[in-house]
């Protein structure tokens, strides 16, 4: 599993948000909230796991909505973070984190009604494998998005710390066969790349941004799409 | 940890139920602790209120 090791590291865990999600990254931490939020909501009184949590940054908002929620990561460094921020949103009593293995969940047969990873599988070696897990535990959604192959995506991937494992349309679909998961419901959306928004100054990434929503509205504008959001169902 | 979070959490080996024994309590809530599986007797410590449901051979002394 790629970044087991790298955040591990307290240094990259208190950094990763704003690392990742200020400036122009605020765009895209809206945007995949927007994401979640379409795809398992109204979350009130539902029982939500997420795998590879990190900071908490949809957990907390989950809770905040009334889910009882819980966050499974790696690493301790970014789950400790994930809990101060669920104590400083009051939901600490809603939101609770495990330390746990995305291939070896520690939950029972069909216990949560969404099971989503985000960011998640472009680490992923043995995507099938966690794919099953997370079907197994959920008893109605299952939801993660993707990197993509054929995008500009490609382009910075190799500057990445640990790389990044991307994927075409026709590799989520035998995926999903695979792990007996149905697609209900799919976006794509990012044809200028998350790393692009972070390097620009703010005022420039809303204007890239609206650019970018324009081009992805054109029919097959949005095969250039650096991102997939899937929305499946057990 | 609190308590009642037994009711959702299972062995990531055989998924079996897991059985609680409490070090250190703070407001209610569980900081210190071990959970052991009751089929398999694998133990997964509480760490810092964080239950650390790692398999062994995942954990940071499991030999690489």
């Amino acid at each position: 599993m790629k970044g087991q090791e790298w955040y591990q590291a307290d240094e990259i865990a208190e950094a990763y948000e704003d690392k990742r999600f200020s400036g122009g990254g605020r765009l895209i931490d809206r945007r995949e909230k927007r994401a979640v939020l379409e795809a398992i909501g109204p979350v009130e009184d539902k029982r939500v796991l997420e795998i590879a949590c990190g900071t908490g940054r949809f957990t907390v908002m989950l809770a905040e909505r009334g889910a009882d929620v819980v966050g499974l990561d790696i690493s301790t460094p970014m789950l400790q973070q994930g809990r101060e921020k669920a104590r400083a949103a009051g939901v600490d009593e809603h939101l609770q984190f495990f330390r746990g293995d995305a291939g070896r969940l520690p939950f029972p047969d069909d216990h949560f009604d969404a099971v989503l990873a985000m960011r998640f599988f472009h680490l992923a070696d043995t995507p099938v494998a966690y794919l099953e897990e997370m079907r197994r535990v959920s008893k109605d959604i299952v939801f993660f998005d993707t990197f993509n192959r054929f995008s500009a995506r490609s382009i910075y991937n190799w500057a990445l710390p640990m790389g990044s494992r991307l994927y075409s349309r026709w590799e989520v679909n035998s995926l999903l066969d695979e792990a007996d998961l149905e697609l209900v419901g799919a976006n794509h959306d990012f044809i200028v790349p998350y790393g692009f928004y972070r390097a620009i100054p703010d005022g420039l990434a809303s204007a890239f941004r609206s650019v970018d929503r324009a081009v992805s509205a054109i029919p097959g504008g949005d095969r250039l799409s650096s991102v997939s959001y899937w929305e499946c169902r057990v | 940890m609190q308590e009642e979070l037994l009711d959702i959490i299972c062995c990531p080996l055989d998924k079996q139920d897991l059985e609680l024994d409490v070090a250190e309590r703070e407001d209610g809530d569980i900081v210190a602790g071990t959970l052991t599986c009751s089929e398999c007797g694998e133990a997964y410590p509480i760490e810092d209120g964080i239950p650390n449901l790692l398999p062994p051979d995942m954990r940071e002394d499991a030999p690489a």
